[in-house]
């Protein structure tokens, strides 16, 4: 599969005009699948849900945690409310991909999220899309408002006894409410404070009912399936991390923008052939793989590295939104580093100490380092912080903001040598 | 039974307790901010961590797996965890900063998160002495600081509301205040606004901190951010005696801790009691101090011609037992008072009733509807059911007020209960009688009288009360009068003064005491005056009169009310004001 990418034909943004429009989207298949499972009486929920459990779709807001896994952890329908989070918060900086499925073919997600609320028997959705993109939310509300007026959202979806609702929800510009647990406090109108787990969403979410949170490429893939089954989706891309992957890449290149191609694709294919080389055909001297918070690759290690899950954990780093960050050799990994950090200090809920003091500290240590004034001592004192609030907060912001801090000091290290004052300390 | 290991000792538990609470109840010291046992679990402040493990079981042997030398395989979470959020269960292995470097260590880091935009100001900080920042912070903090950079700058001094002020840079967000709003008070007035290092606790625009009880938000802050308007700035907690007592502000009696120095009360602070008032009480019991400060009648008074004067004790005592000598008892009417003790209510009708004087009156101040159905109570006096329960008569505003003004009473002695004050009668119904008010506080009703004898209040003696729901409490001395010392009151010597205090910080002060008796000390006076003791040589006798006269107290002794923190009576009657 891997070997012939070239002639890729793009599943989730396929190369069609006007995609986007009922009409259209019908024309090409749309909306089919949800008839199928929804009137064909071999589709039970469970079997929808083993089916994308089976086609392993590893969730592609981040944590790459497998769908139909998640769905499963849903407790029995007891005739209450139960929802769907569609996560379309899209903060991260370096991710900007479900905005292409918002603008070319929200009737994917759309339907996507129908079924998995069919598998899951969900009573309404919420589409919580980030508050800057003004555009695309009225993008997707049209989408929305032309399903209901299709009957495919609503009540008796398709004459069946099958009903569910879907709200478009804009954010107010907050990162942390991408964050789960957040999102749906934010949704409730409250401010957007991480809940502290256990309970998890599936036993207490919104409203203290049964949720589930996924994103908004993750449910774009779920017809996908459905319609071509499991075993055809896991022979795409990578063997533990299969499907099709919209990868943002920009940064020092050529040519950056949104690619659909398998999972598993090299890195040097991915910079080299799809986006034609570095900026000015320099060398490649970071890779942040899979938006901010994920930990920096060397360029010259990147031989051999894919992009999925298995792979890019081997090399020392995570998948995350496949937001790829390319950097050139003239860049400085400092000041790199300092507006990485300047971001987490910026949107840190600051509900728990070590996120909301250690993300100010962090990055105030970095402008010290940044003007000249640093020290040797004060990158110890940096992977000290990271240690400080790794795995030591409510959600997982605080790891996010230490991760690209640790990787990048240990692995730019001559960057930041370069940077500090040599200061000598007589020993008394 | 379950049990839980804890630094490798044994402890058995029932129910699903809290590791946190667990060890906390069992005198193991942890440190903690955010966490409250009356509200909710945010686990925000990260400062209790633990390291946790569960034993591994085998569900095919049916037992715990044990390694090669025998002892249980303890699968521990690959995270430390927070000790406030965890419940514990059956075999559960915890880690402290007693056992465990990773804990000690961790309990470090967060302090030197939580300092680093602190702006450690203690010499100028209210809180300073009761902090558990400060407290926490030598106990379990960094030795030095690493944070070489601008602290956060945030608004200092805002009024939150009337009694609440805010310093923003001492705040720790642990959100306690923000839980006591939504969860207790459920005003919902205070939210945390801003993010990250910017956060701080607010109102909504143009909206005050204005609820009943805002003033308990200062006592839950762990740190000097919340301060009270009106205390700040007044005294050094070190400088205080702190001494229990109970509110008598309305009939819920809230616990109360007596703060005082040089003999004047400083504030008032609620003190727990899971029965009454668990952890909090309403913000007007607390400027209750003034009451005990202010405007006091001290030395007896007598009309003389239309002029109040002082008099000497001597005097006073003469002038009742005049009084009350002219006339036939059938003459006399005695108002006893749902504001003052059981001790006062008693020894006034005990000392009449040997004088034929058989019956005592007494007028709630209940008004329907002024409660708050929580820890304020439509009753505005705290021993309504004290009165009820010595058998006095009930009577409404108007029949006592009838009662007052019927000719055939010629000598009116009424415990403190300002009834002109409060509308119950004027002061022209008073003419031509002989009227005795035994009060602490200058009013309406004391000016009428043509004797007025100063009583002590509630922290100048013991004092009992019954409660709207039937508690039994009572106060020990908290300040001292002229006639009492503390050095030799061993009920006052419990103060945090005594007990955490050098021989330097000594009260030292004589001013500030009032000229003053407990009611029952008048009447034995009076009493031994005529060869006729009462037998009171101090409140524990009028106590004791009291529980083997009074059918529904038999048995119960100060010793009882303090063992079970109040003690719960039948209630029969619940008449109230027509
Ligand atoms: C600080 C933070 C920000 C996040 N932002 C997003 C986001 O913008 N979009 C998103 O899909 N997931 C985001 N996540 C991940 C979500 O918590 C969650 O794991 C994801 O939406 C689950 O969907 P998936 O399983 O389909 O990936 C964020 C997580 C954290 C800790
Ligand atoms: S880790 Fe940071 S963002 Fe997450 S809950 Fe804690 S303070 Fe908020
Ligand atoms: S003001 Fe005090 S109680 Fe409120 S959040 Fe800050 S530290 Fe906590
Ligand atoms: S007490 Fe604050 S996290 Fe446990």
């Amino acid at each position: 599969m891997l070997q012939d990418w070239k002639n890729y034909q793009p599943l989730l943004i396929p190369n069609i005009p006007n995609l986007h429009r009922m009409d259209v989207y019908e024309k090409n298949g749309g909306y089919e699948q949800l008839k199928k499972v929804l009137t064909d009486s071999e589709y039970s929920p469970e079997k929808v849900t083993n089916i994308v459990k089976d086609a392993n779709i590893r969730g592609r807001g981040g944590a790459g945690f497998s769908a139909g896994l998640k769905w499963s952890f849903m407790p029995k329908p007891d005739g209450g409310p139960r929802y769907i989070a569609a996560n379309g918060d899209e903060s991260e900086p370096g991710t900007f991909k479900d905005r292409q499925i918002f603008e070319y073919n929200p009737h994917l997600f759309i339907e996507g999220a129908i079924i998995a609320g069919y598998a899951m028997s969900i009573t309404a959705v919420y589409v919580y899309i980030r508050g800057e993109y003004r555009d695309w939310i009225n993008m997707m509300q049209k989408a929305v408002d032309d399903a209901y007026a299709k009957g495919y959202l609503g009540k008796n979806i398709l004459g069946t006894d099958f009903s569910i609702d879907m709200y478009v929800h804009s954010g107010a510009g907050a990162y942390i409410c991408g964050e789960e647990s957040s999102l749906m406090e934010s949704l409730e109108g409250k401010r957007g404070y991480p809940r502290v787990k256990p309970p998890f969403p599936a036993q207490k979410g919104l409203w203290g009912r049964p949720t589930t949170i996924n994103n908004i490429e993750t449910l774009a893939n779920v017809p996908l399936v459905i319609k071509n089954g499991s075993a055809w989706y896991k022979a795409i891309g990578a063997e533990t991390h299969p499907g099709p992957v919209l990868y943002g890449i920009s940064g020092h290149i050529n040519k950056p923008g949104i690619y659909e191609y398998p999972t598993g694709m090299l890195v040097s294919d991915l910079i080299n052939e799809v986006c034609g080389g570095v900026r000015g055909g320099k060398k490649v001297k970071a890779l942040i793989p899979g938006g901010s918070s994920t930990p920096p690759l060397r360029g010259d290690q990147l031989e051999g590295v894919r992009m999925d899950a298995d792979s890019l954990r081997t090399a020392g780093s995570m998948m995350g939104t496949a937001g790829m960050l390319i950097l050139d050799e003239d860049t400085d990994m400092v000041d790199f580093l300092w507006r990485v950090s300047l971001f987490y200090h910026h949107e840190s809920c600051g509900q728990c100490t070590p996120c909301r003091d250690g993300t100010g500290f962090l990055e105030k240590t970095l402008i010290k380092i940044k003007n000249g004034e640093g020290e040797m001592r004060d990158l110890d004192l940096l992977l000290d912080l990271c240690t400080q609030m790794e795995g030591r907060t409510i959600c997982a912001l605080a790891d996010a903001a230490a991760w690209p801090v640790r990787y990048t000091v240990t692995r730019f290290r001559e960057d930041f040598e370069k940077r500090v004052k040599n200061t000598v300390y007589a020993l008394a | 039974m379950a049990e839980i290991f804890i630094d490798n000792v044994r402890y058995e538990f029932e129910g699903k307790p809290l590791v946190l609470q667990f060890m906390l109840d069992n005198g193991l010291d942890h440190p903690f901010f955010c966490y409250h046992p009356s509200l909710s679990i945010p686990a925000n402040c990260r400062q209790c961590y633990v390291e946790a493990g569960t034993p591994v079981f085998n569900r095919e042997t049916n037992s715990y797996e044990l390694d090669e030398s025998g002892e249980r395989v303890i699968r521990f979470f690959p995270k430390l965890m927070t000790a406030c959020s965890l419940e514990a269960s059956d075999g559960m292995v915890i880690k402290t900063h007693r056992t465990s470097e990773l804990v000690k260590r961790a309990h470090k880091d967060t302090l030197e998160f939580i300092l680093v935009n602190h702006p450690l100001d203690c010499p100028i900080c209210d809180q300073a002495g009761e902090c558990p920042l400060q407290i926490q912070t030598y106990k379990y903090g960094p030795e030095g600081s690493r944070f070489e950079h601008k602290k956060v700058h945030k608004p200092k001094r805002i009024k939150l509301g009337p009694r609440v002020i805010l310093d923003a840079e001492r705040c720790i967000n642990c959100t306690r205040c923000v839980r006591f709003t939504d969860e207790i008070s459920k005003s919902h007035q205070l939210t945390i606004i801003s993010r990250g290092d910017k956060n701080y606790p607010a109102t909504a625009p143009g909206m005050e901190f204005d609820d009943a009880y805002s003033l308990n938000t200062v006592d839950i802050c762990p740190v000097g951010a919340l301060t009270s308007a009106d205390f700040r700035f007044k005294a050094r907690v070190w400088e205080m005696n702190q001494t229990p007592g109970v509110d008598v502000t309305n009939g819920k009696g809230c616990n109360i801790d007596v703060w005082t120095r040089d003999n004047l009360v400083l504030r008032i602070t609620p003190r727990y009691n899971a029965k009454v008032n668990d952890h909090w009480m309403p913000d007007f019991g607390r400027e209750d101090y003034r009451r005990m400060n202010e405007n006091r009648i001290s030395r007896p008074e007598v009309n003389l011609d239309g002029d109040k004067i002082k008099s000497s004790w001597n005097n006073a005592e003469l002038t009742f037992t005049e009084a009350i000598e002219d006339v036939n008892p059938s003459e006399i009417l005695v108002i006893g008072s749902a504001f003052s003790s059981l001790e006062d209510n008693y020894a006034i009708s005990a000392y009449f009733n040997r004088l034929g004087v058989n019956d005592v009156y007494f007028t709630p101040h209940i008004e329907a509807g002024s409660g708050d159905g929580f820890l304020i109570s439509d009753d505005h006096y705290p021993n309504t059911n004290g009165c009820r329960a010595l058998g006095f008569n009930e009577v409404s505003a108007a029949e006592l007020k009838s009662k007052i003004t019927d000719k055939s009473v010629k000598a009116i002695i009424s415990l403190e209960d300002d009834l002109i004050g409060r509308g119950v009668i004027n002061a022209g119904d008073l003419k031509g009688k002989f009227f005795a008010y035994f009060g602490s506080n200058n009013n309406e009703t004391s000016k009428a009288a043509d004797l007025v004898v100063p009583i002590t209040c509630s922290v100048e003696t013991i004092s009992s009360y019954i409660n709207v729901d039937g508690i039994l409490q009572r106060t020990v001395p908290a300040k001292e009068t002229i006639y009492t010392d503390r050095k030799l009151n061993l009920e006052m010597s419990l103060g945090r003064l005594d007990r955490y205090g050098t021989k330097f910080d000594n009260w030292v002060s004589d001013s500030n005491k009032v000229d003053c008796i407990p009611t029952w000390e008048f009447l034995e006076r009076i009493s031994r005056n005529q060869n006729s003791s009462l037998g009171f040589n101090e409140s524990g006798d009028v106590f004791e009169a009291i529980s083997s006269n009074i059918e529904s107290l038999l048995g119960i002794d100060y010793n009882k009310i303090d063992e079970l923190q109040g003690v719960q009576l039948e209630i029969s009657s619940n008449k109230t004001e027509v």
